[in-house]
């Protein structure tokens, strides 16, 4: 039977992918418990402590390890990407309904909004500090240029899961609000905005994580160090040397990204129910 | 009931996909209070024609006039057209009664709370959705979903309603009830209905008037049993699903088919010759009758029992399916022998005859 060869082979390639993705985090995980302030970033262990999760919440007597310098760099970090999340989001709900309909050009169009995530961050980034440098003769920093190539990035996955969201969409009954009396923009609030929603999510979920952790837009595009965004912060550390207090704040940045997708699988969860229970209910009826 | 003044007209109206015209400049006019039935073979244009007329499609050329306005270039929520759709179309995410409520509650005329509580209960008492008010449009059955369209749109108090086969999704008896519900509701509240229907039945048993849609050009309108009995085209006709049809050619007020030669002095003007017969009007015989007529010799295949008659299905020698139905009303059917050879006979001046050299 084929089934007899391929089901282990799919089971070892499964576990083979689980082991990539999520054992570089396990290691990070196990190191972060490392003794301090003396332990290193390597086995052995040589004894078990939460030593540098103290330290990251500046919890533990100086010493000659400098605390990460993170936090003022998690705040923009945050903000950047809430910032960079709505203006995506809603940049890509209205792209994606301009495309519900065939315009002059649409292809074109279609192609310089996905174009922002085809292009290498670098080039990017690098051509932003230039133009911002030399042409327009502006300041960079995390909150202009370094958002809008955030955007520039972001924007693109928005635009893509409205487009498909959108696409399954009946438009009939946007039609039958109209002939109720009700203007376009009121339908569009009180009718398919409701209902497109869990894309909307999506959307949000994907620009917020995306400009989270970008880096290489970021390096180049926002300023000077009162510029940091976290992935930058961590990397400055990286070059001095390496020590578990990252690998602990990695801990708590995935426990973060665990919790927001819980709530996003909830969220979710809630939506597709609904939308289940809907379908089941045509099929009775 | 006054049908003399047009509540809206439309004025050559064409209409265009990719070069393919769904609309071929259409004229057509509805009296207040007048229920006209529009049919049509899918892809003939009639949806296109509701939408145009609601607003959601604007015509490549020519005006819609709505109340004596011109309405052409307005949209379709200034328009106060209700629209009934095929698949319902309600608002997944409301309840029964804020589907009702939706238009009040957010249309650009402002009703009050109050005003929108009370008419939005009057509608779901009259449409017979009590004790509904408060589920999600999913948890109720097709045919409350249909009402529930239906209330959504007549809440609103339009003057024109257009509705696009909102019964085809319906079993036949719910269809049954859901055609007087709309008879009664058009009594009651004045409203000029355009129903959009593929069912030759559902349009006939409707309309005060039936306009016959066919490649997006109207070919006939009138009164259901003159459409019914006297079809103005072969493809009318062909429609209505109750004549054989017989290719031949007329000349000089005779008509040659395979049922021999038919003085045939009132053809109607057609493009193509066709001798057009009711399933009903057809005689079965025996095979050795000498038959006066038009006499058909065909072999009995098979039969259907449709209810309140029987279809008797022959075939003639060059293969073509000749049907004759059988209404029980007229006594029991007779049996015919399967693979047997009948004569199918019937009198000439129940004919309908086109051809070219018809007036």
């Amino acid at each position: 039977m084929e089934s007899r060869v391929l089901k282990p082979m799919l089971a070892v390639y499964v576990v083979a992918f689980i082991l990539f993705l999520y054992g570089p985090f396990f290691v990070l995980g196990i190191l972060s418990f490392q003794e301090g302030p003396d332990g290193g970033p390597q086995f052995p262990i040589t004894e078990w402590s939460t030593y540098w999760y103290r330290q990251i919440f500046g919890l533990t007597p100086p010493s000659r390890i400098a605390p990460l310098p993170v936090g003022e760099a998690l705040i923009r970090s945050l903000i950047l990407a809430f910032m960079t999340m709505v203006t995506s989001t809603v940049l890509g709900v209205m792209s994606a309904q301009a495309f519900r309909r065939k315009f002059r050009g649409s292809g074109f169009v279609f192609y310089l909004i996905v174009l922002g995530m085809m292009v290498p961050g670098v080039l990017t980034g690098l051509g932003t500090s230039l133009l911002a440098n030399n042409v327009f003769d502006i300041t960079r920093h995390w909150y202009t240029t370094a958002f809008a190539t955030h955007v520039a990035y972001t924007f693109p996955f928005a635009f893509l899961v409205m487009l498909a969201i959108l696409n399954r969409f009946d438009g009939s009954v946007e039609e039958a609000a109209w002939s109720l009396g009700v203007s376009p923009w009121k339908t569009f609030r009180k009718v398919t905005f409701p209902l497109i929603f869990p894309g909307v999510l999506s959307a949000m979920l994907f620009a917020f994580t995306l400009s989270f952790d970008e880096f290489p837009r970021s390096l180049f595009a926002a300023g000077g160090s009162e510029d940091q965004t976290l992935p930058l912060a961590i990397y400055g550390t990286f070059s001095v040397e390496i020590h578990p207090n990252i690998f602990a704040f990695g801990v708590l940045t995935t426990l973060f990204s665990f919790a927001l997708l819980s709530v996003y699988g909830i969220l979710m969860g809630l939506s597709v129910r609904r939308a289940r229970k809907l379908a089941m209910q045509e099929e009775i009826a | 009931m006054t049908t003399q003044t047009a509540i809206f007209r439309i004025d050559g109206v064409t209409k265009s996909y990719g070069g393919v015209k769904a609309l071929d400049s259409v004229t057509l006019e509805a009296g207040v209070n007048e229920y006209l039935s529009l049919l049509g073979p899918s892809g003939s244009g009639k949806t296109t024609l509701l939408r145009v007329i609601a607003g959601f499609e604007v015509p490549d050329s020519g005006r819609v006039f709505f109340q004596g306005r011109d309405i052409t270039n307005l949209p379709a929520h200034e328009r106060g057209i209700g629209f009934v759709f095929q698949n319902f179309a309600l608002f997944p995410h409301l309840t029964v009664r804020q589907n009702i409520a939706f238009g009040m509650a957010n249309g650009a005329v402002p009703v009050s709370a109050q005003e929108t509580a009370q008419r939005t209960q009057a509608m779901i008492d009259m449409v017979g959705l009590t004790g509904m008010e408060d589920r999600g449009v999913d948890q109720i059955s097709g045919g409350q979903r249909q009402r529930v369209a239906l209330a959504r749109t007549l809440v609103m108090q339009p003057k024109l309603v257009l509705l696009d086969e909102p019964l085809g999704a319906l079993d036949a008896n719910l269809r049954g009830r859901m055609r007087n519900e709309l008879r009664a509701i058009r009594e009651r509240m004045g409203v000029t209905f355009l129903h959009v229907t593929g069912s030759e039945t559902e349009a006939l048993a409707m309309g005060d008037s039936v306009v016959v849609l066919d490649r997006g050009r109207i070919i006939q309108r009138g009164a259901p049993d003159d459409v019914y009995s006297t079809p103005a085209s072969p493809d009318v006709a062909h429609f209505l699903n109750r004549f054989n049809l017989f290719d031949g050619t007329l000349v000089d007020g005779k008509f040659t088919g395979a049922f021999g030669t038919v003085a045939s002095p009132k053809a109607t003007r057609a493009p193509r010759d066709v001798y057009a017969i009711r399933y009903d009007r057809l005689r079965v015989m025996p095979v050795s009758t000498a038959a006066k007529g038009p006499a058909l010799k065909a072999t009995y295949i098979a039969n259907e029992y449709l209810g309140s008659s029987v279809m008797n299905f022959f075939e003639a020698a060059d293969g073509k399916v000749v049907e004759v139905e059988h209404h029980l009303s007229l006594g029991a059917p007779e049996t015919y022998e399967p693979r047997q050879d009948y004569l199918l006979t019937w009198a000439a001046d129940q004919a309908i005859v086109f051809g070219r050299e018809g007036k």
